[in-house]
């Protein structure tokens, strides 16, 4: 993901960087040549000097300096000269500015002739020593432009931290905000440019509350209307079966539609009230494994009536989770082990610590899943086409998808795996072990 | 001094700058993880040392053109990587993703360990004059400074583009960095009389000077000689031609894969 931050600091470092020092550069290169000009004006006073020294025929009273030579050349005869020149001319005897080379150095040179006494003044200085003290007086002029950069950044870097705070505030607010929490976003200061996201968000928020509410009244008005209703009908339909023979068909289709309709709107209201947004979360430590012998003691007469058996295996387990929440997740996952096991066909629940884990695990000895279709079994209202002897069994195609629900909520991960019978399929739901010492 | 050392450092960053960040804009575009530049990076600065501070021997290898013949090599592993890095990804197969940072590490290893050689080297060199130090040291900062802006400001221009965009402009940038890494290894390999120098192809000095500094930042960026050479030429468009080529031929390959 990147940054916004490191973007601003990067891109804006980078184009000051890039135009300080190619101004830098700039100015290195102007200063040489203004420098270059300034000791060639040097130079010429040094010639004019040495010219008005040497108005008669008599030696050197220039005190000799290293990076300076002149000489003075009278009719061809070398009349006066610093120690460090030759003793043939410097260079041609054309007036003005040149460059000669000699002493193993090059240096520049000016030539100049005095008419008044017929003389031949030339002057040269040291091109390398010239350069070199124009460029230590100039390196001095760049070189804080170089040190202020890591403090240019430095700054840039405090100046967009403090700018993005308050994005950086709204995105704080919104990380930490709970599942169920639709509360307004509060941004103490707000700014012009997060005005439209601030107003967008908190309108989005009170639409969601306002949808939220809604479907809350909706689901307990519904389940109320809905099971009175269907209580009344269960009522009537037992009277019935007295009048009817044991028999009649359309009787038996009757009750079992009902029976669905139960079932149905059961499961829909166990899936609402364990969606993430509406869970409580009750968390207490508890033995899974105790809570596995309560589930099956509840659902063992169905067990009994397909004449399957029923086994519960492992240890005493403890995990952190929700009582009713996980016993209807284990009532899901034995209903549908019942469902689609067939009659005589076994079941097995174990309920162990696995590592730093707690397994619990359902088989059967069903027709199974194929793996090609495990992707799809948590999903709503997906019954899959499996090969059951059952294929009469009624179900909803919710409770697996409330099974994975509540293993969300328990930040437990649900898996399905072949079962260790000969045939049939397993339900695995890892849980994160409780530490012992909490519970205690 | 000041300038000089601007000039040569800048040239050696802006070449390394430039490859690592369209490979960087390259990575994101394709959603890959930006760790293999530490590596190639560290690699890099590993190689440049060891290059660096065994040059003298180095230089001494095939009859006193080693230095040449290492550089050149380099240069030419380059090119080989960036076509095998264009190839690797227009096949498009997890099999052959899986091996782009490592191509990527590759690439950027042996550009710094070239570069980064020759940086140690000028700088170990002007060390030992003290006069030239503070101008060579302060000129290689502006240098490097200008360099990686200018690479940090070429990844975000990249990024900045239309998504479509940024891939084609990664390869077709990778394509002028393979020609570039090409014809100078062209150029080494003639210097070490490896290789002939043939007919001019043409004479810019004129219009635009090597040594003049558009003339140094044209030569990193897009390898520009005013004078270059016939063989040169061909180096610089076969190295741009085996990345186009990888592509294409990795998109064959792909849509012939059912």
């Amino acid at each position: 993901m990147r940054s916004i931050r490191f973007f601003l600091i990067a891109s804006i470092l980078a184009v000051i960087t890039l135009c300080n020092f190619v101004a830098a550069l700039q100015g290195y290169r102007a200063s040489l040549e203004e420098a270059e000009q300034l000791f060639d004006r040097q130079l010429y006073q040094t010639v004019e000097l040495i010219t008005n020294l040497h108005t008669g025929h008599f030696e050197s009273r220039l005190p000799h300096q290293g990076d300076l030579a002149y000489q003075v050349w009278h009719n061809d005869k070398l009349v006066a000269l610093s120690s460090a020149s030759l003793t043939t001319p410097i260079t041609d005897f054309s007036p003005g500015f040149g460059h000669a080379n000699f002493d193993g150095y090059r240096w520049r040179t000016l030539v100049h002739y005095d008419n008044t006494h017929d003389n031949w003044v030339i002057a040269a200085e040291r091109t390398d020593l010239r350069y070199m003290l124009a460029e230590s007086v100039i390196t001095q002029a760049v070189l804080p432009i170089l040190l202020g950069i890591p403090l240019a950044g430095l700054l840039i870097w405090l100046i967009v931290s403090r700018g993005l705070k308050p994005l950086r505030d709204l995105s704080g607010q919104l990380k930490n905000k709970q599942a169920n929490d639709l509360t307004p976003v509060e941004i103490p200061e707000l700014k012009s440019e997060l005005a439209q996201v601030y107003h967008s968000i908190n309108a989005l928020m009170r639409r969601l509350g306002t949808a939220l509410d809604r479907e809350k009244r909706f689901t307990a008005d519904a389940a109320h209307e809905l099971r009175t209703p269907i209580s009344a009908l269960k009522v009537q339909l037992h009277n019935l079966r007295e009048e009817l023979p044991a028999e009649n068909q359309a009787f038996a289709e009757l009750e079992a539609g009902v029976e669905r309709m139960q079932h149905l709107v059961e499961q829909l209201l166990s899936l609402y009230r364990s969606t993430p947004e509406e869970f409580s979360r009750n968390f207490t430590h508890l033995n899974l494994y105790q809570l596995a012998q309560d589930v099956i003691a509840t659902q063992h007469d169905d067990f009994e009536k397909k004449q399957q058996v029923l086994e519960l295996e492992g240890e005493e387990c403890l995990v952190e989770g929700d009582p009713f929440a996980l016993a209807t997740l284990l009532q899901n996952l034995l209903s549908n082990a019942n469902k689609y096991t067939p009659e005589g066909g076994s079941v097995r629940v174990t309920a162990e610590p696995v590592g730093n884990h707690v397994c619990l695990k359902v088989e059967d000895s069903g027709p199974g899943i194929a793996p090609t279709d495990y992707g799809k079994v948590f999903e709503r209202f997906q019954r899959l086409n499996r090969k059951r002897e059952v294929a009469a069994t009624q179900g909803c195609g919710l409770g697996l998808t409330i099974v994975r629900h509540i293993a969300d909520l328990h930040h437990a991960r649900a898996s399905i795996a072949p079962s260790s019978f000969d045939s049939g399929a397993a339900f695995i739901i890892l849980f994160k072990k409780a530490e012992e010492n909490e519970h205690r | 001094m000041l300038l000089n050392s601007v000039v040569l450092i800048l040239q050696e960053i802006l070449e390394a700058a430039l490859l690592v960040s369209v490979l960087m804009a390259f990575t994101r575009v394709i959603n890959l993880r930006v760790y293999w530049l530490a590596g190639g990076i560290g690699l890099g600065c590993i190689g440049s040392l060891i290059l660096s501070l065994n040059m003298v021997t180095i230089s001494e290898w095939f009859d006193y053109v080693g230095q040449e013949v290492v550089n050149a090599s380099l240069q030419f592993a380059i090119t080989l990587v960036l076509a095998l890095l264009t190839l690797l990804y227009s096949l498009k197969t997890p099999a052959t993703l899986k091996w782009l940072p490592f191509c990527m590490t590759l690439a950027v290893a042996c550009s710094l360990t070239r570069e980064g050689s020759e940086i140690f080297i000028y700088i170990e060199g002007v060390l030992s004059q003290p006069p030239h130090i503070r101008p060579t040291l302060t000129g290689s900062g502006i240098g490097a400074g200008i360099g990686i802006s200018v690479g940090v400001l070429l990844y975000y221009g990249l990024l900045g583009l239309p998504q479509h965009w940024i891939i084609y402009s990664c390869l077709l940038l990778l394509a002028i960095i393979a020609g570039n890494m090409s014809a100078q290894a062209a150029v080494l390999l003639i210097q070490a009389d490896w290789l002939s120098s043939s007919i001019v192809l043409w004479n810019s000095s004129n219009w635009l000077p090597e040594n003049s500094i558009p003339g140094h930042l044209l030569y990193a960026l897009i390898g520009y000689e005013a004078t270059p050479s016939l063989l040169q030429g061909l180096a610089y468009g076969a190295g741009i031609l085996s990345v186009l080529m990888a592509w294409s031929l990795g998109r064959i390959c792909n849509k012939a894969t059912p």
